[in-house]
């Protein structure tokens, strides 16, 4: 093997390698010698066809393997003996060959850049903290409360008003083809009035009858209404209505906390402050991860593959625009979203790097342990079918490596939290919920390797806090979310 | 047999080598330079060597035949019987060859 560097500008390289025909006519004996011994031909044993023949009928199959072979491995060493480290696989170009003559080949590639980490210890951070009010506390326990709550039948006679939950049957149909869609009718659905879960005009027009009165409600969806076919639509509903409850305040106490579960009411509230506790502790967490990934950032000044970011670019693009087609926004990417992503790509492939190196640099690993772990939790999330996950990962390489990378991230962040400098800072409740939300690039998901990266959707994060409670309030959860008409629950002001 | 135009290519010739015979056994023979053929039952020794000379343009020494016969076969619990062969075991003059694997 002969190789001449050609190009080496930056992080790209490109060599032009030649491997004698002689080299290569070896190989392909040596192949072929492995395929005799078992290779079945009629008026032979097997391993007993004499060499000329084998080379006759099976030397040009044999001789694509045989090449792609000698090329990789010769790549390997080429980067091996010049020390490189490839950011993604190298490209390789066959300039010339035939049967008898020199393979010559050219391997262009983009190497990793040489990074020097900076001293961790230098790293200031911010921890924002935030204690446990007992006002919070208070707050999540009349929520939960809330969900709870039950309600009485109203009086005969009782005129609906705002607040009153109001068990109906209706039909709807478009005004325009008299159609009845589909999630245009229900039968004894609960709508709270004034709760605005269906679409303007429907709940006020409500308002004032009597039990078992039977009326119509005209209505117009709204432009921007989820399904397509409505929007802009008017619709006359027959609405029956079957019963008007009045709700019933629910104190909170030791009734209500044995309705939970619980054994009284400072069980629940320490119940409920433990969750908040780990909830906050999650969340300052988050921000301390992010606050060092972005000093990270900082701290790192290198040369970043034009290819890894490529790729990750258009993972996040797909992905961005298969979100938008779900949610159904039909116009194209501006210029300023391709640039911003431009930007996001580059800062989560260069803290990809940035991480690998730490954790190489100090050998940090994902045992085989803890890479379990994350797999029983990530089956614990599908009750039911955790054999089925376990099997999925068992058999998928790729997947179990997708949850590999946030592992190895974490441990890396948390190696260098331990030796950077951290300060702790006590905020409210409300400014550290409130700042995740900023819409800064998010990419604090920089993956392991920047082309495997699993980007994260940005619209995951939000509202974090108001699920605080819902595992002791889970029950009265499943109550309130009673799944409501898909064509009218939820105007479109909600989804937002 | 047209024994005179043996230089010439014929039809017949081609009917008569119906294909090289290519096994261990014959690769065998390579080594004491001879060739062997399947060819048709009704092929002579001296037809065979008049075509093998002009089809791959050598010069051959001897002809030697056999005739194997098929073997009895059941089908279905019906007797059957495999087709006889007739091969040809072709000595070469001494420095001719004959690349089997090209073809006629």
């Amino acid at each position: 093997m002969q190789a001449t560097e050609i190009r080496s500008e930056g992080l790209n390289r490109a060599y032009e390698i030649t491997i004698p025909a002689a080299d290569i006519s070896a190989r392909v004996d040596l192949h072929l010698v492995k395929v005799g011994k078992t290779l079945r031909m009629p008026g032979f044993r097997p391993g007993k066809v004499p060499m000329p023949i084998l080379k006759d009928r099976y030397g040009k199959a044999v001789l694509s393997d045989v090449l792609q072979e000698a090329v990789n491995e010769t790549t390997t060493s080429l980067m091996k003996d010049k020390g490189l480290r490839a950011a993604l696989q190298p490209k390789i170009e066959v300039k010339d060959f035939d049967d008898g003559k020199d393979l010559v080949y050219t391997v262009a590639v983009e190497i990793l850049p040489e990074i020097k980490l900076a001293a961790f210890k230098d790293i200031t951070l911010e921890r924002p903290t935030a204690k446990v009010t007992d006002e919070a506390i208070t707050e999540t326990l009349t929520r939960i409360a809330a969900q709870q709550r039950q309600s009485e039948p109203a009086a005969e006679g009782h005129k609906a008003a705002k607040g009153d939950i109001v068990v109906i049957t209706f039909h709807g149909r478009t005004v325009a083809d008299g159609k009845e869609h589909p999630g245009m009718h229900a039968h004894d659905f609960s709508l709270e009035l004034g709760s605005g879960q269906f679409i303007d005009g429907f709940e006020d027009q409500i308002l004032g009858h009597k039990k078992g009165e039977s009326f119509t409600v005209n209505v117009t969806f709204p432009d921007a209404y989820q399904v397509r076919d409505l929007a802009g639509q008017a619709a006359a509903f027959d609405v029956e209505i079957e019963e008007i409850r009045i709700p019933k305040e629910t104190p909170i106490d030791d009734a209500l906390a044995k309705a939970l579960g619980m054994d009284d009411l400072a069980a629940l509230r320490g119940a409920v402050e433990e969750q908040m506790k780990a909830e906050y502790g999650r969340m300052s967490r988050m921000r301390l991860k992010r606050s060092l990934l972005d000093a990270l950032d900082e701290a790192h000044v290198f040369d970043v593959p034009q290819g890894m970011i490529d790729i990750e670019l258009e993972t996040i693009s797909r992905q961005i625009e298969s979100e938008r087609k779900q949610a159904g926004a039909p116009d194209e990417m501006s210029d300023e979203d391709r640039e911003e992503l431009q930007s996001i790509a580059e800062r989560r492939v260069r803290l990809g790097l940035v991480l690998a190196e730490i954790g190489r640099a100090n050998g940090i690993e994902i045992s085989d342990q803890e890479l379990q772990r994350a797999v029983v939790q990530e089956a614990r999330r599908y009750p039911g079918q955790e054999r089925k996950v376990f099997d999925f990962y068992a058999k998928n390489r790729q997947a179990l490596d997708s949850l590999r990378a946030p592992l190895f991230e974490d441990k890396v962040c948390d190696f260098v939290l331990e030796l950077a400098r951290i300060s702790d800072v006590e905020i409210t409740a409300e400014e550290l919920a409130a700042e995740d939300d900023r819409p800064a690039p998010k990419s604090r998901q920089a993956k392991k390797s920047g082309g495997k990266a699993a980007a994260k959707s940005p619209t995951e994060k939000p509202e974090k806090p108001a699920k605080t409670a819902k595992k002791s309030g889970e029950k009265a959860e499943e109550d309130a979310e009673k799944p409501a008409p898909k064509a009218k629950a939820a105007k479109a002001k909600k989804e937002k | 047999m047209a024994k005179k135009e043996e230089k010439k290519i014929a039809e017949w010739m081609y009917s008569i080598i119906r294909r090289p015979h290519i096994t261990e056994k014959a690769t065998l023979c390579a080594a004491h330079n001879q060739v062997v053929f399947r060819v048709a039952m009704d092929a002579t020794k001296p037809s065979i060597k008049s075509a093998v000379e002009s089809l791959f343009g050598v010069k051959v020494k001897a002809v030697n035949t056999l005739i194997s016969k098929g073997k009895t076969k059941r089908f279905r619990g019906k007797p059957g019987m495999r087709s006889d062969e007739k091969k040809a075991i072709v000595t070469l003059e001494e420095g001719q060859t004959i690349d089997l694997a090209a073809g006629i």
